[in-house]
């Protein structure tokens, strides 16, 4: 470095020739590069800080010249990282080829990608042809044409009637002239309105948890709550069984996911020690565990065992993430969902994921927990922060939904009889009639599984794994053909044929076929209504045993 | 003169004539003394009284060509426009009948504004006082004028088309001060300093209020105090000005519920008292949003005849025949063939985008995108490559490079590539550049999925996207997706194109399957807004052959973008008959138009650094240093000027816009009249200097910008 060659009090404008031995020629030369030298390291002088560099420089080089080049080395190297560009793009892969502009051109002529939209199977056909279009309100009694006959709907969620409940009318109008129809804006920024916050405290309090969020779709609320919390390198335990939301949850987040056997405790509790011994002998930092799975399985209408899975929870120290979207509103003495139908404090669950659409027929779902919990989504969870808000009338309407939960529990009792009467009619179906059916209902012990200790049925043409309170009941045929399609045609078969026969709308499960991580068996989807009259569930589960009888017994 | 000229085109006949002498050729219209401000402005400009200034004058005509292109492109149109006309004009009397009988009209009207070139104080104080809360008239649309302001004078519209001699991106993003961008990284760094400094000795001497960051016995804490430091230490700071509570419509005006905090904004508590502002801040493009109107009784029908309910999946028997009438107008309203709706708009991007593509197949990203797209794409499982915003030679350079190089390792070919792009980015404010995509799209082969969610009912003559704004065939384009949220005052969103897709996608799309279908409330504001947008044709002038025809080209563009056929509304929805011919929604769309330019122009003379495009309803303002974020929204909301009137604006920081790029965002509305943006240029001027935030060079004070709005959004050049 010049500055450790010349000392700045001997700086001069015009150079000096230092010996006399230097040939005449080389002086002018010789001159000019020292003043040039000057000008550099005056301006050198003028950077704040600068004596400090020099000094450092000069004892590093004194003490260790060695450790001057690697000095010089890394500076090098610093400056070709910086100038290389950010991206690790194209170009730099091992597999990337390097092909000329012409040859690129006639790739690019080349490329033929394949068509947006695949040419649907037959199938695709069949269940885009068999979506029933309803003419007018939607409610226990629909029209599937404009002039067609009335039939009893057991295929939209109405657990206690609220599609059609007028006092939800007027509270709707009531919000329209108040506050409009679209909040017009995410709820960070003024979409949160004071309706909103009611609403919030009102599931808080329903449940007996601190506090709650709404979203705007019960969907993205699934899919977008999970992975809020559960980050890479968590874990997951989610029940096989768990919706087709959770698992677009599950992947999002893109935790270490570990599944235990639908419904089965003893696998989850050998999932949980077998997480707990891998994390003992890889040791580690604590991560944060989950176990995710849902009151009423909207598969298969199966119940989760809360009590057992609280224990294993509080055991081996997990968080549960409880989705409640289609026990909401139907379980339960007052359809607090299924922590009011096995007792257990809603606290005691750190999220409870619930529909507002299904539970309350209005629009939009929750997450009800700690105030920690909900505070955290309102800044990072992604359906929350990034969408608009609820729409007012649909929050008003399910605040006032509430209070007819809680003042009305005869809604619920209503929807648990018709249930019974539904089930009984189909129970002469089953593997097994049960011996004790009517007072079996409650208990939780042989609800998970078809109770075993019935009489073997041999003319059991379908099963039902569904809990004897759960609205949501799908019936899967018991001998199915070998592939799926003949099996959606047979259930379709049935599904018309109820329509036809018995003047009653019940649907088929529609799935998203090879999307779906574990393809569900298809099935029929069955929504009982406390809002029908017991006569009407009675011939509808009876003209759909009938349907059954005619289709399936034709079949075999 | 110019005023007379304009007046012409507008339908009615007057003689040119000089301004100030000139008697209003109808006697009893009281606006127009309201119109003499703009040539008193080019006076004050410093131009000349006499000779009409030239560039004025090109600036003039250009705006008469621009007004009247979209209605001279086809004949079928030109009867439309002249109907509009007629009732244009009716409407204007009968609403200036009702608003002079009101002190704020007269106040306004009659004069102060009008004949003066400077207001003093004491003037704008008079005329503002009490603003938005006092004209509460009810004229014949029956409107609150809090939800939606009346603004009669027809010279403050404009059409938003493209005009190829404005450049769709500026030549290079403004850029600000060495000396801001220094002192915002040095407020970062402090900021990141002493928050981790607090952390530290906080989780040492009062562990308590780190409980949640900690782990609990035996359980790993919920947040890890890394990922939430920014939420914490930095964005808390501000917590005041997000998530404030508000009741009532967020229309024109909004009730703001006055909080303090005490505990360093973790916890607010509500005073107990409200405040009416300004709302430059909601999506509510077209002035939907209200709790009257024509829509609004249409909802109540709606309500009394199908509840709120939209109850389950669409697939499992909740397709109301509402659903099926939506789509039918919603992909005639985009120039489509086919449509579907979704109960909410993150959903629409985020379920369908899986149903599009999957593994092998390539998603190309503009880097802005929004998260729901982000998220769709993951959910996907396709691979993602993401290009510069808005740069279209990056996006060349990336497609000849995965075109040619194929999948990663195996080099086989993409199976589809899809280039998702916004029309309209709603932190930018810029435009996409659709004519370049439609090209690069026929050498390179992608598929092209535009997301309209703020561009849709906001931009183009017709209200129809950006399509419409850049008179680009819709079918151009493969997939056109938008919400209903902003210009339609409802909620949720729709995914357009042709019907082979849209088949495909009610099949795979997770939301038909298993999202709850959207509510038939919602689908009747849907309905009815966008109904009246476009106009209801009477049922024997539907054509016959437009039914069956789907081919479509530029040429047949107006027709494409035609009236809603009587046939596909429900037949029990009654509409008032402005909303009916369509004249409703063609002004909402033209004070929109105008408004965004107004405001986006204003602010550049100001000296603001803006982004975006000028006819772009949505205007970040450059905050940079994050210290100035609280204050300026603050100082819009306790007003230091003379008028007094509350403003709510929305501040946006990291991690929405990049790091030092702090903005606030103003989103502007039909509802919004010309003097609610005077309001807002005076009032970002007023704190402009406050905070010293002109980073860009001012070329006119606020006044001057004020009188010579019509010139400034009549000039073609950016700056």
């Amino acid at each position: 470095m010049s500055a450790v060659h010349s000392h700045p009090s001997s700086m001069v404008a015009t150079a000096q020739p230092a010996s006399t031995e230097i040939p005449a020629p080389l002086i002018p030369l010789l001159s000019s590069l020292t003043a040039l030298i000057y000008t550099i390291e005056n301006l050198f002088n003028r950077i704040p800080g600068s004596p400090i560099i020099v000094r450092y420089i000069k004892s590093s080089y004194q003490d260790d010249p060695w450790r001057s080049v690697l000095e010089l080395f890394l500076l090098a190297f610093a400056i070709r990282t910086v100038l290389k560009g950010r991206t690790r793009g194209e170009g730099e892969g091992k597999s990337f080829i390097k092909l000329t502009e012409k040859e690129i051109d006639e790739l690019v002529d080349e490329f033929s990608p394949l068509p947006l939209a695949d040419e649907p199977t037959p199938a695709d056909s069949l269940t885009l042809e068999t979506v029933p279009t309803i003419y007018g309100p939607n409610g226990i009694k629909v029209k599937t044409s404009p002039n067609g006959k009335t039939l009893l709907n057991l295929a939209t969620p109405n657990w206690c009637g609220f599609v059609e409940n007028d006092k939800m009318k007027e509270v709707a109008i009531e919000t329209l002239k108040h506050y409009g129809v679209g909040t017009c804006g995410p709820s960070g920024f003024y979409g949160t309105i004071d309706i909103h916050q009611k609403a919030e405290a009102d599931i808080a309090s329903f449940l007996g948890t601190e506090a709650s969020i709404i979203y705007s779709q019960a969907f993205a609320l699934v899919s977008s709550a999970i992975p809020a919390f559960a980050k890479r390198g968590d874990i997951i335990v989610a029940d096989r069984g768990v919706n087709f939301g959770i698992h677009k949850g599950l992947q999002i987040s893109r935790s270490n996911i570990k599944w235990y056997a639908h419904g089965d405790m003893k696998d989850l509790e050998r999932v949980l020690q077998n997480v707990e011994r891998d994390r003992k002998r890889k040791g580690g930092k604590l991560t944060k565990k989950f176990i995710v799975a849902e009151g009423i399985f909207e598969n298969d209408g199966m119940i989760l065992d809360l009590p057992k899975v609280i224990e294993l929870k509080k055991k081996y120290k997990y968080r549960l993430i409880l989705d409640e979207c289609q026990s909401f509103g139907m379980m339960g003495a007052h359809g607090r969902g299924i922590t009011e139908h096995f007792g257990v404090p809603a606290s005691e669950v750190d999220m409870i994921l619930g529909s507002m659409a299904n539970g309350l027929s209005t629009g939009g779902g929750f997450c009800a927990g700690s105030q920690v919990v909900c505070q955290h989504q309102r800044i990072n969870s992604s359906a929350s922060v990034f969408s608009a808000s609820l729409p007012a009338m649909l929050a008003t309407c399910a605040s006032q939904a509430i209070d007819i939960l809680k003042s009305q529990p005869q809604l619920i009792t209503s929807l648990q009889a018709n249930i019974q009467v539904f089930r009984t009619q189909l129970a002469k179906l089953e593997p097994f009639i049960s011996t004790t059916s009517a007072s079996s209902s409650g208990s939780a012990e042989n609800s998970l599984m078809p109770p075993p200790n019935g009489v073997p049925n041999k003319e059991a043409l379908i099963s039902i794994p569904s809990h004897a309170n759960s609205g949501l009941i799908h019936i899967f045929l018991l001998n199915p053909p070998d592939n799926l399609e003949d099996e959606e045609i047979i259930l379709q078969q049935i599904v018309d044929e109820v329509q036809n026969t018995s003047n009653v709308l019940i649907t088929r499960s529609r799935r998203l076929r090879s999307q779906e991580i574990f393809e569900p068996e298809p099935s029929l989807k069955i929504s009982i209504s406390g809002y029908m009259s017991k006569k009407d569930v009675e011939a509808a589960g009876k003209g759909l045993r009938n349907a059954i009888i005619k289709v399936c017994g034709s079949e075999y | 003169m110019p005023r007379s000229t304009r007046k012409s085109t507008s339908g009615a006949s007057t003689p040119p004539s000089s301004l100030s002498s000139s008697p209003p050729s109808r006697p009893l219209f009281p606006a127009i003394s309201l119109r003499s401000s703009s040539p008193s402005s080019s006076q004050s400009m410093g131009m000349g009284k006499e000779t009409p200034n030239s560039n004025v004058l090109s600036a003039r005509t250009s705006l008469l060509n621009v007004l009247t292109r979209p209605h001279h492109s086809s004949p079928s149109t030109t009867i439309v426009s002249s109907e509009n006309n007629s009732s244009d004009e009716d409407t204007i009397y009968s609403d200036q009948s009702t608003i002079s009988g009101s002190s704020y009209a007269s106040s306004i009207i009659n004069g102060s504004i009008a004949d003066k070139q400077h207001l003093s104080s004491e003037d704008i104080a008079r005329v503002y006082e009490n603003y938005l809360e006092k004209p509460f008239v009810y004229t014949k649309s029956t409107i609150k004028h809090s939800e939606f302001g009346h603004c009669n004078n027809p010279n403050w519209r404009w059409t938003s088309q493209w005009n190829p001699d404005e450049p769709i991106h500026p030549e290079e993003e403004p850029h600000p001060p060495y000396f801001t961008l220094l002192t915002t990284y040095i407020s970062y760094i402090l900021l990141i300093v002493i928050g981790h400094m607090r952390d530290f000795f906080g989780k040492r001497f009062r562990p308590a209020e780190y409980a949640h960051l900690m782990p609990q016995n035996g359980y790993a804490a919920l947040n890890s105090d890394f990922d939430s430091f920014y939420t914490r230490r930095l964005k808390q700071r501000l917590e005041d000005c997000f998530a404030r509570p508000v009741t009532g419509v967020a229309g024109r005006t909004i009730v703001c519920y006055d909080r303090s905090s005490t505990d360093e904004n973790k916890t607010f508590t509500l005073t107990g008292t409200t405040t009416r502002a300004l709302n430059v801040s909601s999506y509510n493009y077209l002035g939907f949003a209200s709790s009257t109107g024509g829509c609004a009784d249409a909802v109540e029908a709606c309500i009394k005849k199908y509840g709120v309910s939209g109850a389950g999946p669409r697939h499992d028997a909740s397709t109301l025949d509402l659903h099926v009438q939506t789509e039918n107008l919603v992909a005639r309203f985009v120039g489509q063939e086919s449509a579907m709706v979704v109960s909410m708009g993150y959903a629409t991007n985020s379920t369908t985008i899986p149903a599009l593509v999957g593994k092998g197949c390539l998603v190309i990203s503009d880097e802005f995108n929004h998260a729901s797209i982000r998220f769709g794409v993951r959910l996907s499982g396709a691979s993602l490559r993401s290009f510069k915003h808005n740069d279209v030679n990056d996006l060349e350079r990336i497609l000849r490079d995965v075109i040619s190089q194929g999948q990663p390792r195996t080099h086989r070919p993409w199976k589809k590539i899809l280039l998702i792009v916004e029309g309209l980015y709603s932190m930018e404010g810029s435009l996409v550049n659709l004519p370049v995509l439609i090209e690069l799209k026929k050498k390179y082969k992608f598929y092209l999925y535009v997301d309209e969610a703020h561009s849709i009912g906001a931009m183009g003559p017709n209200g129809r996207g950006v399509c419409d704004y850049f008179g680009v065939d819709p079918r151009e384009v493969d997939l056109l997706m938008g919400t209903f949220t902003k210009s339609f005052g409802a909620a949720g969103g729709y995914i357009a194109g042709s019907k082979a897709i849209m088949d495909r996608l009610r099949l795979r799309s997770h939301a038909t399957c298993y999202a709850e279908s959207i509510s038939p409330v919602l689908l009747t504001q849907i309905i009815s807004s966008m109904g009246s947008i476009m106009g209801v044709a009477p049922p024997l002038a539907t054509p016959a052959e437009d039914d069956k025809s789907d081919t479509l080209s530029i040429v047949s563009r107006p027709q494409a973008y035609g009236p809603a056929p009587s046939h596909i509304l429900p037949s029990w929805m009654k509409l008032p008959l402005n909303l009916l011919n369509g004249t409703e929604g063609r002004e909402r769309l033209r004070r929109l138009a105008f408004n965004s330019r107004y405001l986006a122009s204003g602010l550049r003379k100001l000296g603001f650094i803006v982004y975006g495009h000028r006819d772009s309803p949505i205007i970040p303002l450059l905050i940079y240093n994050p210290g100035k974020m609280p204050w300026f929204s603050q100082l819009m909301l306790d007003r230091l000027g003379p008028d007094k009137t509350p403003v709510v604006v929305v501040v946006v920081a990291y991690p929405a816009t990049p790091l030092i790029t702090s903005r606030v965002r103003f989103c502007l509305s039909a509802s919004h009249t010309k003097n609610d943006i005077d309001l807002i240029l005076r009032a970002c001027d007023e704190v402009g200097d406050l905070l010293g935030m002109k980073y860009g060079k001012q070329t006119m004070n606020v006044e001057e910008v004020i009188s010579s709005a019509e010139e400034l959004v009549a000039s073609s050049k950016f700056d």
